[in-house]
């Protein structure tokens, strides 16, 4: 019998002829793994959140959702709490008390459980996900990674049956986005547990599922065997974009198989043995720097260590330079420095040419540089959009206010809270911008249209510098790449170059075609070389 | 980690109350100085303060001392003449038991806040309430967590223009500016957290609230203590026995063996904790050198 | 036995009596008494009619989103006790009252009053202190419509609150220190404090003129989109 049961689920918010959800059905045995992807706005969270019933929003439900063959609204309160466990995308805002144990303990609580066994519980999950040394620690000391990984051993230790993940790697940097993927596979395999997962980034997610679910406008597109879904998928103008490398590879090659993995990409590479050459990077004119850090020093407090050791860097005037590099390497320390916030105690960091010490007062900020913040959230004053956009020129800007202008500016999906960040940072016509991961937590259309834009910038003049996590953005609009490690640029190089002589931080499509082809970004390249030959 | 560190909060309370309430309620000296004296040894062995801050402690005595004969006029002993009115001895010696009584429990205050930290603290408030507690519990991480966040908001400002200082009404505004935006941020993303809490089974049932503290045989040692010697002292200061009236002369009861007792008595509770502490360490000294 | 018809009626004494009649009559009670701490029995009196009020709030049913608010609230008086010379916390502790009620504001205050004396000092007067700042949020959500209609109204109310505030707190001050009530001491203590009281009130009216409407939309907000 399944587990999960959804027939003709629609749904749609009040005062409000849409359906949100449209006729979906599909089903899940226990164990089984769901991927569930779509665009913005294609209902995909709303699906999540008429499963876990306490978070299902007011509206119009018709459809009928079964829990082990029985209606999931006559679960009794408790059971459903219980056994239906929900992770959401913010880690630190998930997070409920001020402690790790007590975080753990906490939806136990709730259920009033007795001391006894909640002691043993939040013991045994402690222990299960490597949390015995933060154990009582503030959840404010952790990392990001650590906060989401609280956030799920704190439902898990309700003992769920199910597990719903609302895009719960979107704010976590690559590598603790991995860590956390490889926990759900663990989970799943170990516990036999249900999971269902929404991810905008399907290359390390789309592997580990073995049922995919596909929505656009609130229907069902797809919901099939993860391998032939992708293969339905792959032709899709839209949702084809977030599927892993290997699977894109194959569509615009025009083969019947469906690699999913960068593994079973090259051996398709391999097996076609095409003709590549190498792709070397075009030449450009040495411009002058916009941006230059000459063995610059800095650390937060007397006593610590050097976050900034030496650092040595340029940027060049109307070009984008994207930064590259780990968690506290420091990157976000040196976007602080450029923009006059942090002063290092030793070297020169210069702006156009000059000290950044000779801009007195506002100086740097008026038609000089701005920094647009890693949260765009701490810019937000006003209630509405058009409040936010008052005496700021939007029209020349690539993407459309205008439906927006009513919105409250926390209404708006990740990708628009960007644009208006980017929007307003702009709006004192700096010369210089600086980024800091302007594209968390977006999927992979909003992450081009960031890209896009930051394009359309430069070819204004705007000379762009970005710190970043993300190779493949990094691969689709940099000039100059820069690997930063420890507090200092380690490497600098024009992209191809920059990619083809990393092993690790390099895109997908570089991935799969190293040996056979050096200097390939994106699988469109590596496609149309296969063709040529 | 003390010895203390490790008893079950709700001992470690009612011992610290009852310290404190014996003091409060008697201007005994031979009492308060017992008090005081246990009070500052703990707080030296358990390293929360150092001879300098006790130096202030002192200080601050003297201050609340010298306070009452400026406003008390009362006592036969006129040391001299302030002005129109008299200062007394017996003013002088009322100000210094009252300040010995302050100073006692700003002492044990002292210890108890570091003995009995937030997590123990919110442990005992959830026995009466674990609703409240859970706010408590909130609230102490949203302090930290805005504050953190006004500092972010602060720089995002800066980094756009959009924070001046020229002026004190240019700070003012964009201190204002940044206040409004953390208000924002917070409430919104609160939501996030309400709905953390919902699925989670929040409102389902009573709360019920996980301790991670066992009932002992040292802590019941330590609450059967605490409350006998409590008791013993407090017989003692109620019954009168060890009353001193300071107006218009000193005047000392003539102590009874229970007023004996009970100074006995109180001076074991307010001494214990320093040996218990002090023991313990000497221990820890003794075991390092045979390592 | 009287049954009491009036639900409003039954709210107000639910109210009254835990929060001002159960202090002021140990209050009295203290001060005819012959022998004692005054301030210990007060600190008792208010810690009692905390505890009482936590009683009757676990009972209640109180939903996520609301308990979020209040210690959203809170943590921004707390943190904002930290500001120097100007502190938000009364201020704050009235709004909370004015959109939340008058139960949600005097746990902001009280809860305020806890927490940030973990960093500035517990002691016997954390209970009396907590009476004091919960009082300001009370007496504020029972005033709250015409509080909210009338912003001279309001800016008034931070005023008073302010030098109440600090009149009660001198109260302890000198109850404390000596054994019985000394009048001269008192305003001694009122005359000392005179800076203070005059920086509390009027960064109360400060706090409240510049965020008591714009913390109202936010709310309003809330309550709109997410029924809170």
């Amino acid at each position: 019998m399944a587990l999960l049961e959804i027939e003709n689920l629609s749904f749609s918010y009040p005062e409000s002829e849409k359906r949100v959800l449209d006729n979906v059905s599909f089903s899940l045995e226990r164990g089984d793994f769901l991927l569930v992807c779509g665009a913005t706005g294609s209902g995909k969270s709303t699906l999540l959140r008429c499963l876990k019933r306490e978070l299902t929003p007011l509206g119009a439900l018709s459809g009928r959702i079964l829990y082990g063959g029985k209606p999931l609204d006559e679960l009794p309160d408790r059971a459903s709490a219980r056994l239906i466990g929900f992770v959401g995308q913010r880690p630190e805002q998930q997070l409920v008390t001020d402690k790790v144990w007590h975080e753990l303990a906490f939806g136990l609580e709730n259920l009033g459980a007795p001391s006894p066994l909640i002691r043993r519980r939040v013991a045994e999950t402690a222990a299960y996900f490597d949390l015995e040394d933060c154990f009582e620690r503030e959840v404010s000391s952790l990392s990001g990674g650590q906060k989401q990984l609280v956030n799920l051993a704190a439902v898990m230790a309700m003992r769920p049956e199910v597990l719903l993940l609302d895009e719960p790697t979107a704010q976590l940097d690559p590598i603790a986005a991995e860590s956390f993927l490889s926990t759900l596979e663990k989970l799943n395999r170990e516990l036999s547990l249900t999971i269902v997962l929404i991810e905008h980034r399907l290359e390390e997610a789309l592997p580990l599922s073995n049922r995919l679910l596909a929505l656009e406008n609130g229907k069902t597109l797809v919901f099939d065997k993860t391998r032939r879904a992708a293969r339905a998928l792959r032709e899709h103008p839209v949702l084809s974009r977030a599927l892993p490398g290997a699977t894109r590879l194959s569509a615009l090659l025009h083969e019947d198989d469906c690699p999913l993995t960068v593994r079973e990409g090259r051996a398709l590479l391999e097996r076609r043995g095409g003709a590549f050459r190498t792709l070397v990077d075009e030449p450009h004119d040495e411009e002058r720097a916009a941006l230059a850090f000459r063995d610059v020093y800095f650390r937060y407090e007397r006593s610590g260590a050097d976050v900034l050791r030496g650092t040595a860097f340029r940027a060049a005037e109307g070009e984008i330079t994207c930064l590259l590099g780990g968690n506290g390497s420091g990157k976000s320390t040196l976007l602080n420095c450029a923009a006059g916030l942090l002063r290092p105690y030793a070297g020169r960091v210069e702006v156009f040419g000059r000290p950044i010490r000779a801009y007195k007062g506002q100086a740097l900020y008026q038609g000089v540089l701005a920094l647009l913040p890693q949260d765009v959230q701490t810019m937000f004053l006003a209630a509405t959009v058009r409040e936010e956009l008052k005496g700021v020129d939007y029209s020349a800007f690539p993407v459309d206010f205008e439906p927006l202008l009513d919105k409250h500016p926390y209404d708006l999906s990740g990708g628009e809270q960007q644009a208006l960040g980017l929007i307003k940072a702009l709006a004192a016509k700096p010369r210089l911008l600086l980024l800091d991961e302007p594209t968390k937590g977006l999927d992979a259309r909003a992450r081009d249209g960031v890209a896009d834009i930051l394009k359309a910038l430069r070819a204004r003049g705007l000379s762009i510098v970005c710190v970043t996590h993300d190779v493949e953005f990094a691969a689709a609009c940099a000039d100059q790449c820069a690997l930063f490690f420890r507090g200092d640029v380690v490497s600098m190089d024009r992209p191809r170059a920059f990619f083809g002589g990393n092993a690790y931080y390099v895109p997908a499509a570089g991935r799969m075609a190293r040996g056979l082809c050096e200097g390939a970004l994106t699988v469109e390249e590596l496609a149309a070389m296969e063709e040529r030959a | 980690m003390g010895a203390l560190d490790r008893r079950h909060p709700a001992a470690v309370f009612v011992y610290f109350a009852g310290v404190m309430a014996a003091a409060m309620l008697t201007l005994n000296p031979a009492l308060l100085l017992v008090s005081i004296g246990g009070g500052a040894l703990l707080l030296l062995i358990r390293g929360a303060a150092r001879l300098s801050s006790l130096l202030f402690s002192l200080a601050l005595f003297a201050a609340m001392t010298l306070i009452n004969p400026l406003f008390n006029h009362n006592g036969v002993t006129v040391l001299f003449v302030l002005g129109d009115s008299p200062v007394t001895l017996e003013a002088l010696l009322y100000g210094a038991a009252s300040a010995a009584m302050v100073t006692a429990v700003l002492m044990w205050c002292r210890s108890l806040s570091g003995v009995l930290g937030e997590d123990k603290l919110l442990y005992l408030f959830a026995r009466v309430s674990p609703r409240i507690a859970l706010v408590v519990s909130m609230a102490l991480r949203g302090a930290g967590l805005f504050s953190a966040q006004a500092r972010r908001v602060r720089r995002s400002q800066k980094g756009l223009g959009l924070y001046k200082e020229d002026n004190i009404v240019d700070t003012i505004r964009s201190d204002a500016r940044v206040f409004s935006i953390l208000v924002t941020w917070a409430l919104e993303n609160g939501v996030i957290t309400a709905d953390s809490m919902a699925a989670r089974g929040y409102g389902t049932a009573r709360r019920t609230a996980f301790s991670r503290y066992r009932f002992t045989r040292g802590d019941a040692m330590l609450l059967a203590a605490g409350l006998l010697l409590t008791g013993l002292s407090l017989w003692g200061v109620l019954s009168g026995t060890l009353d001193v009236s300071y107006y218009p002369a000193v005047r000392w009861t003539a102590m009874t063996p229970l007023g004996w007792a009970a100074l006995i008595g109180y001076g074991i509770l307010a001494l214990w904790p320093a040996l218990l502490e002090g023991g313990e360490r000497l221990k820890w000294r003794f075991l390092r050198s045979k390592i | 036995m009287i049954v009491i018809r009036s639900e409003r009626l039954r709210r107000v004494i639910r109210r009254v009596v835990p929060f001002i009649v159960v202090p002021a009559l140990a209050l009295s009670g203290a001060v005819l008494a012959e022998r004692g701490q005054y301030a210990l029995v007060i600190s008792l009196a208010c810690a009692a009619s905390f505890l009482l009020f936590a009683a009757g709030f676990e009972r209640k049913r109180t939903g996520a989103r609301r308990l979020v608010v209040v210690s959203v609230m809170t943590a921004l008086a707390v943190a904002g006790r930290f500001i120097p010379l100007v502190k938000p916390v009364a201020a704050l502790t009235i709004i909370s009252a004015l959109y939340l009620g008058g139960e949600a504001g005097f746990l902001t205050g009280a809860l305020t009053a806890l927490i940030s004396n973990f960093y500035f000092g517990q002691g016997p007067w954390t209970a009396f202190q907590m009476t004091a700042w919960g009082l300001v949020g009370l007496i504020a959500g029972l005033l709250a419509a015409p509080l909210r209609k009338n912003r001279a109204l309001l800016l008034l109310y931070g005023l008073l609150s302010g030098i109440g505030y600090s009149m009660i707190m001198d109260v302890w001050t000198v109850l404390w220190y000596g054994r019985g009530f000394s009048l001269p001491l008192y305003l001694a203590a009122l005359a000392t404090a005179l800076p203070h009281t005059a920086l509390y009130a009027a960064s109360n009216v400060i706090y409240l003129a510049l965020f008591a409407r714009p913390f109202g939309e936010k709310l309003e907000r809330l309550r709109v989109k997410y029924g809170i």
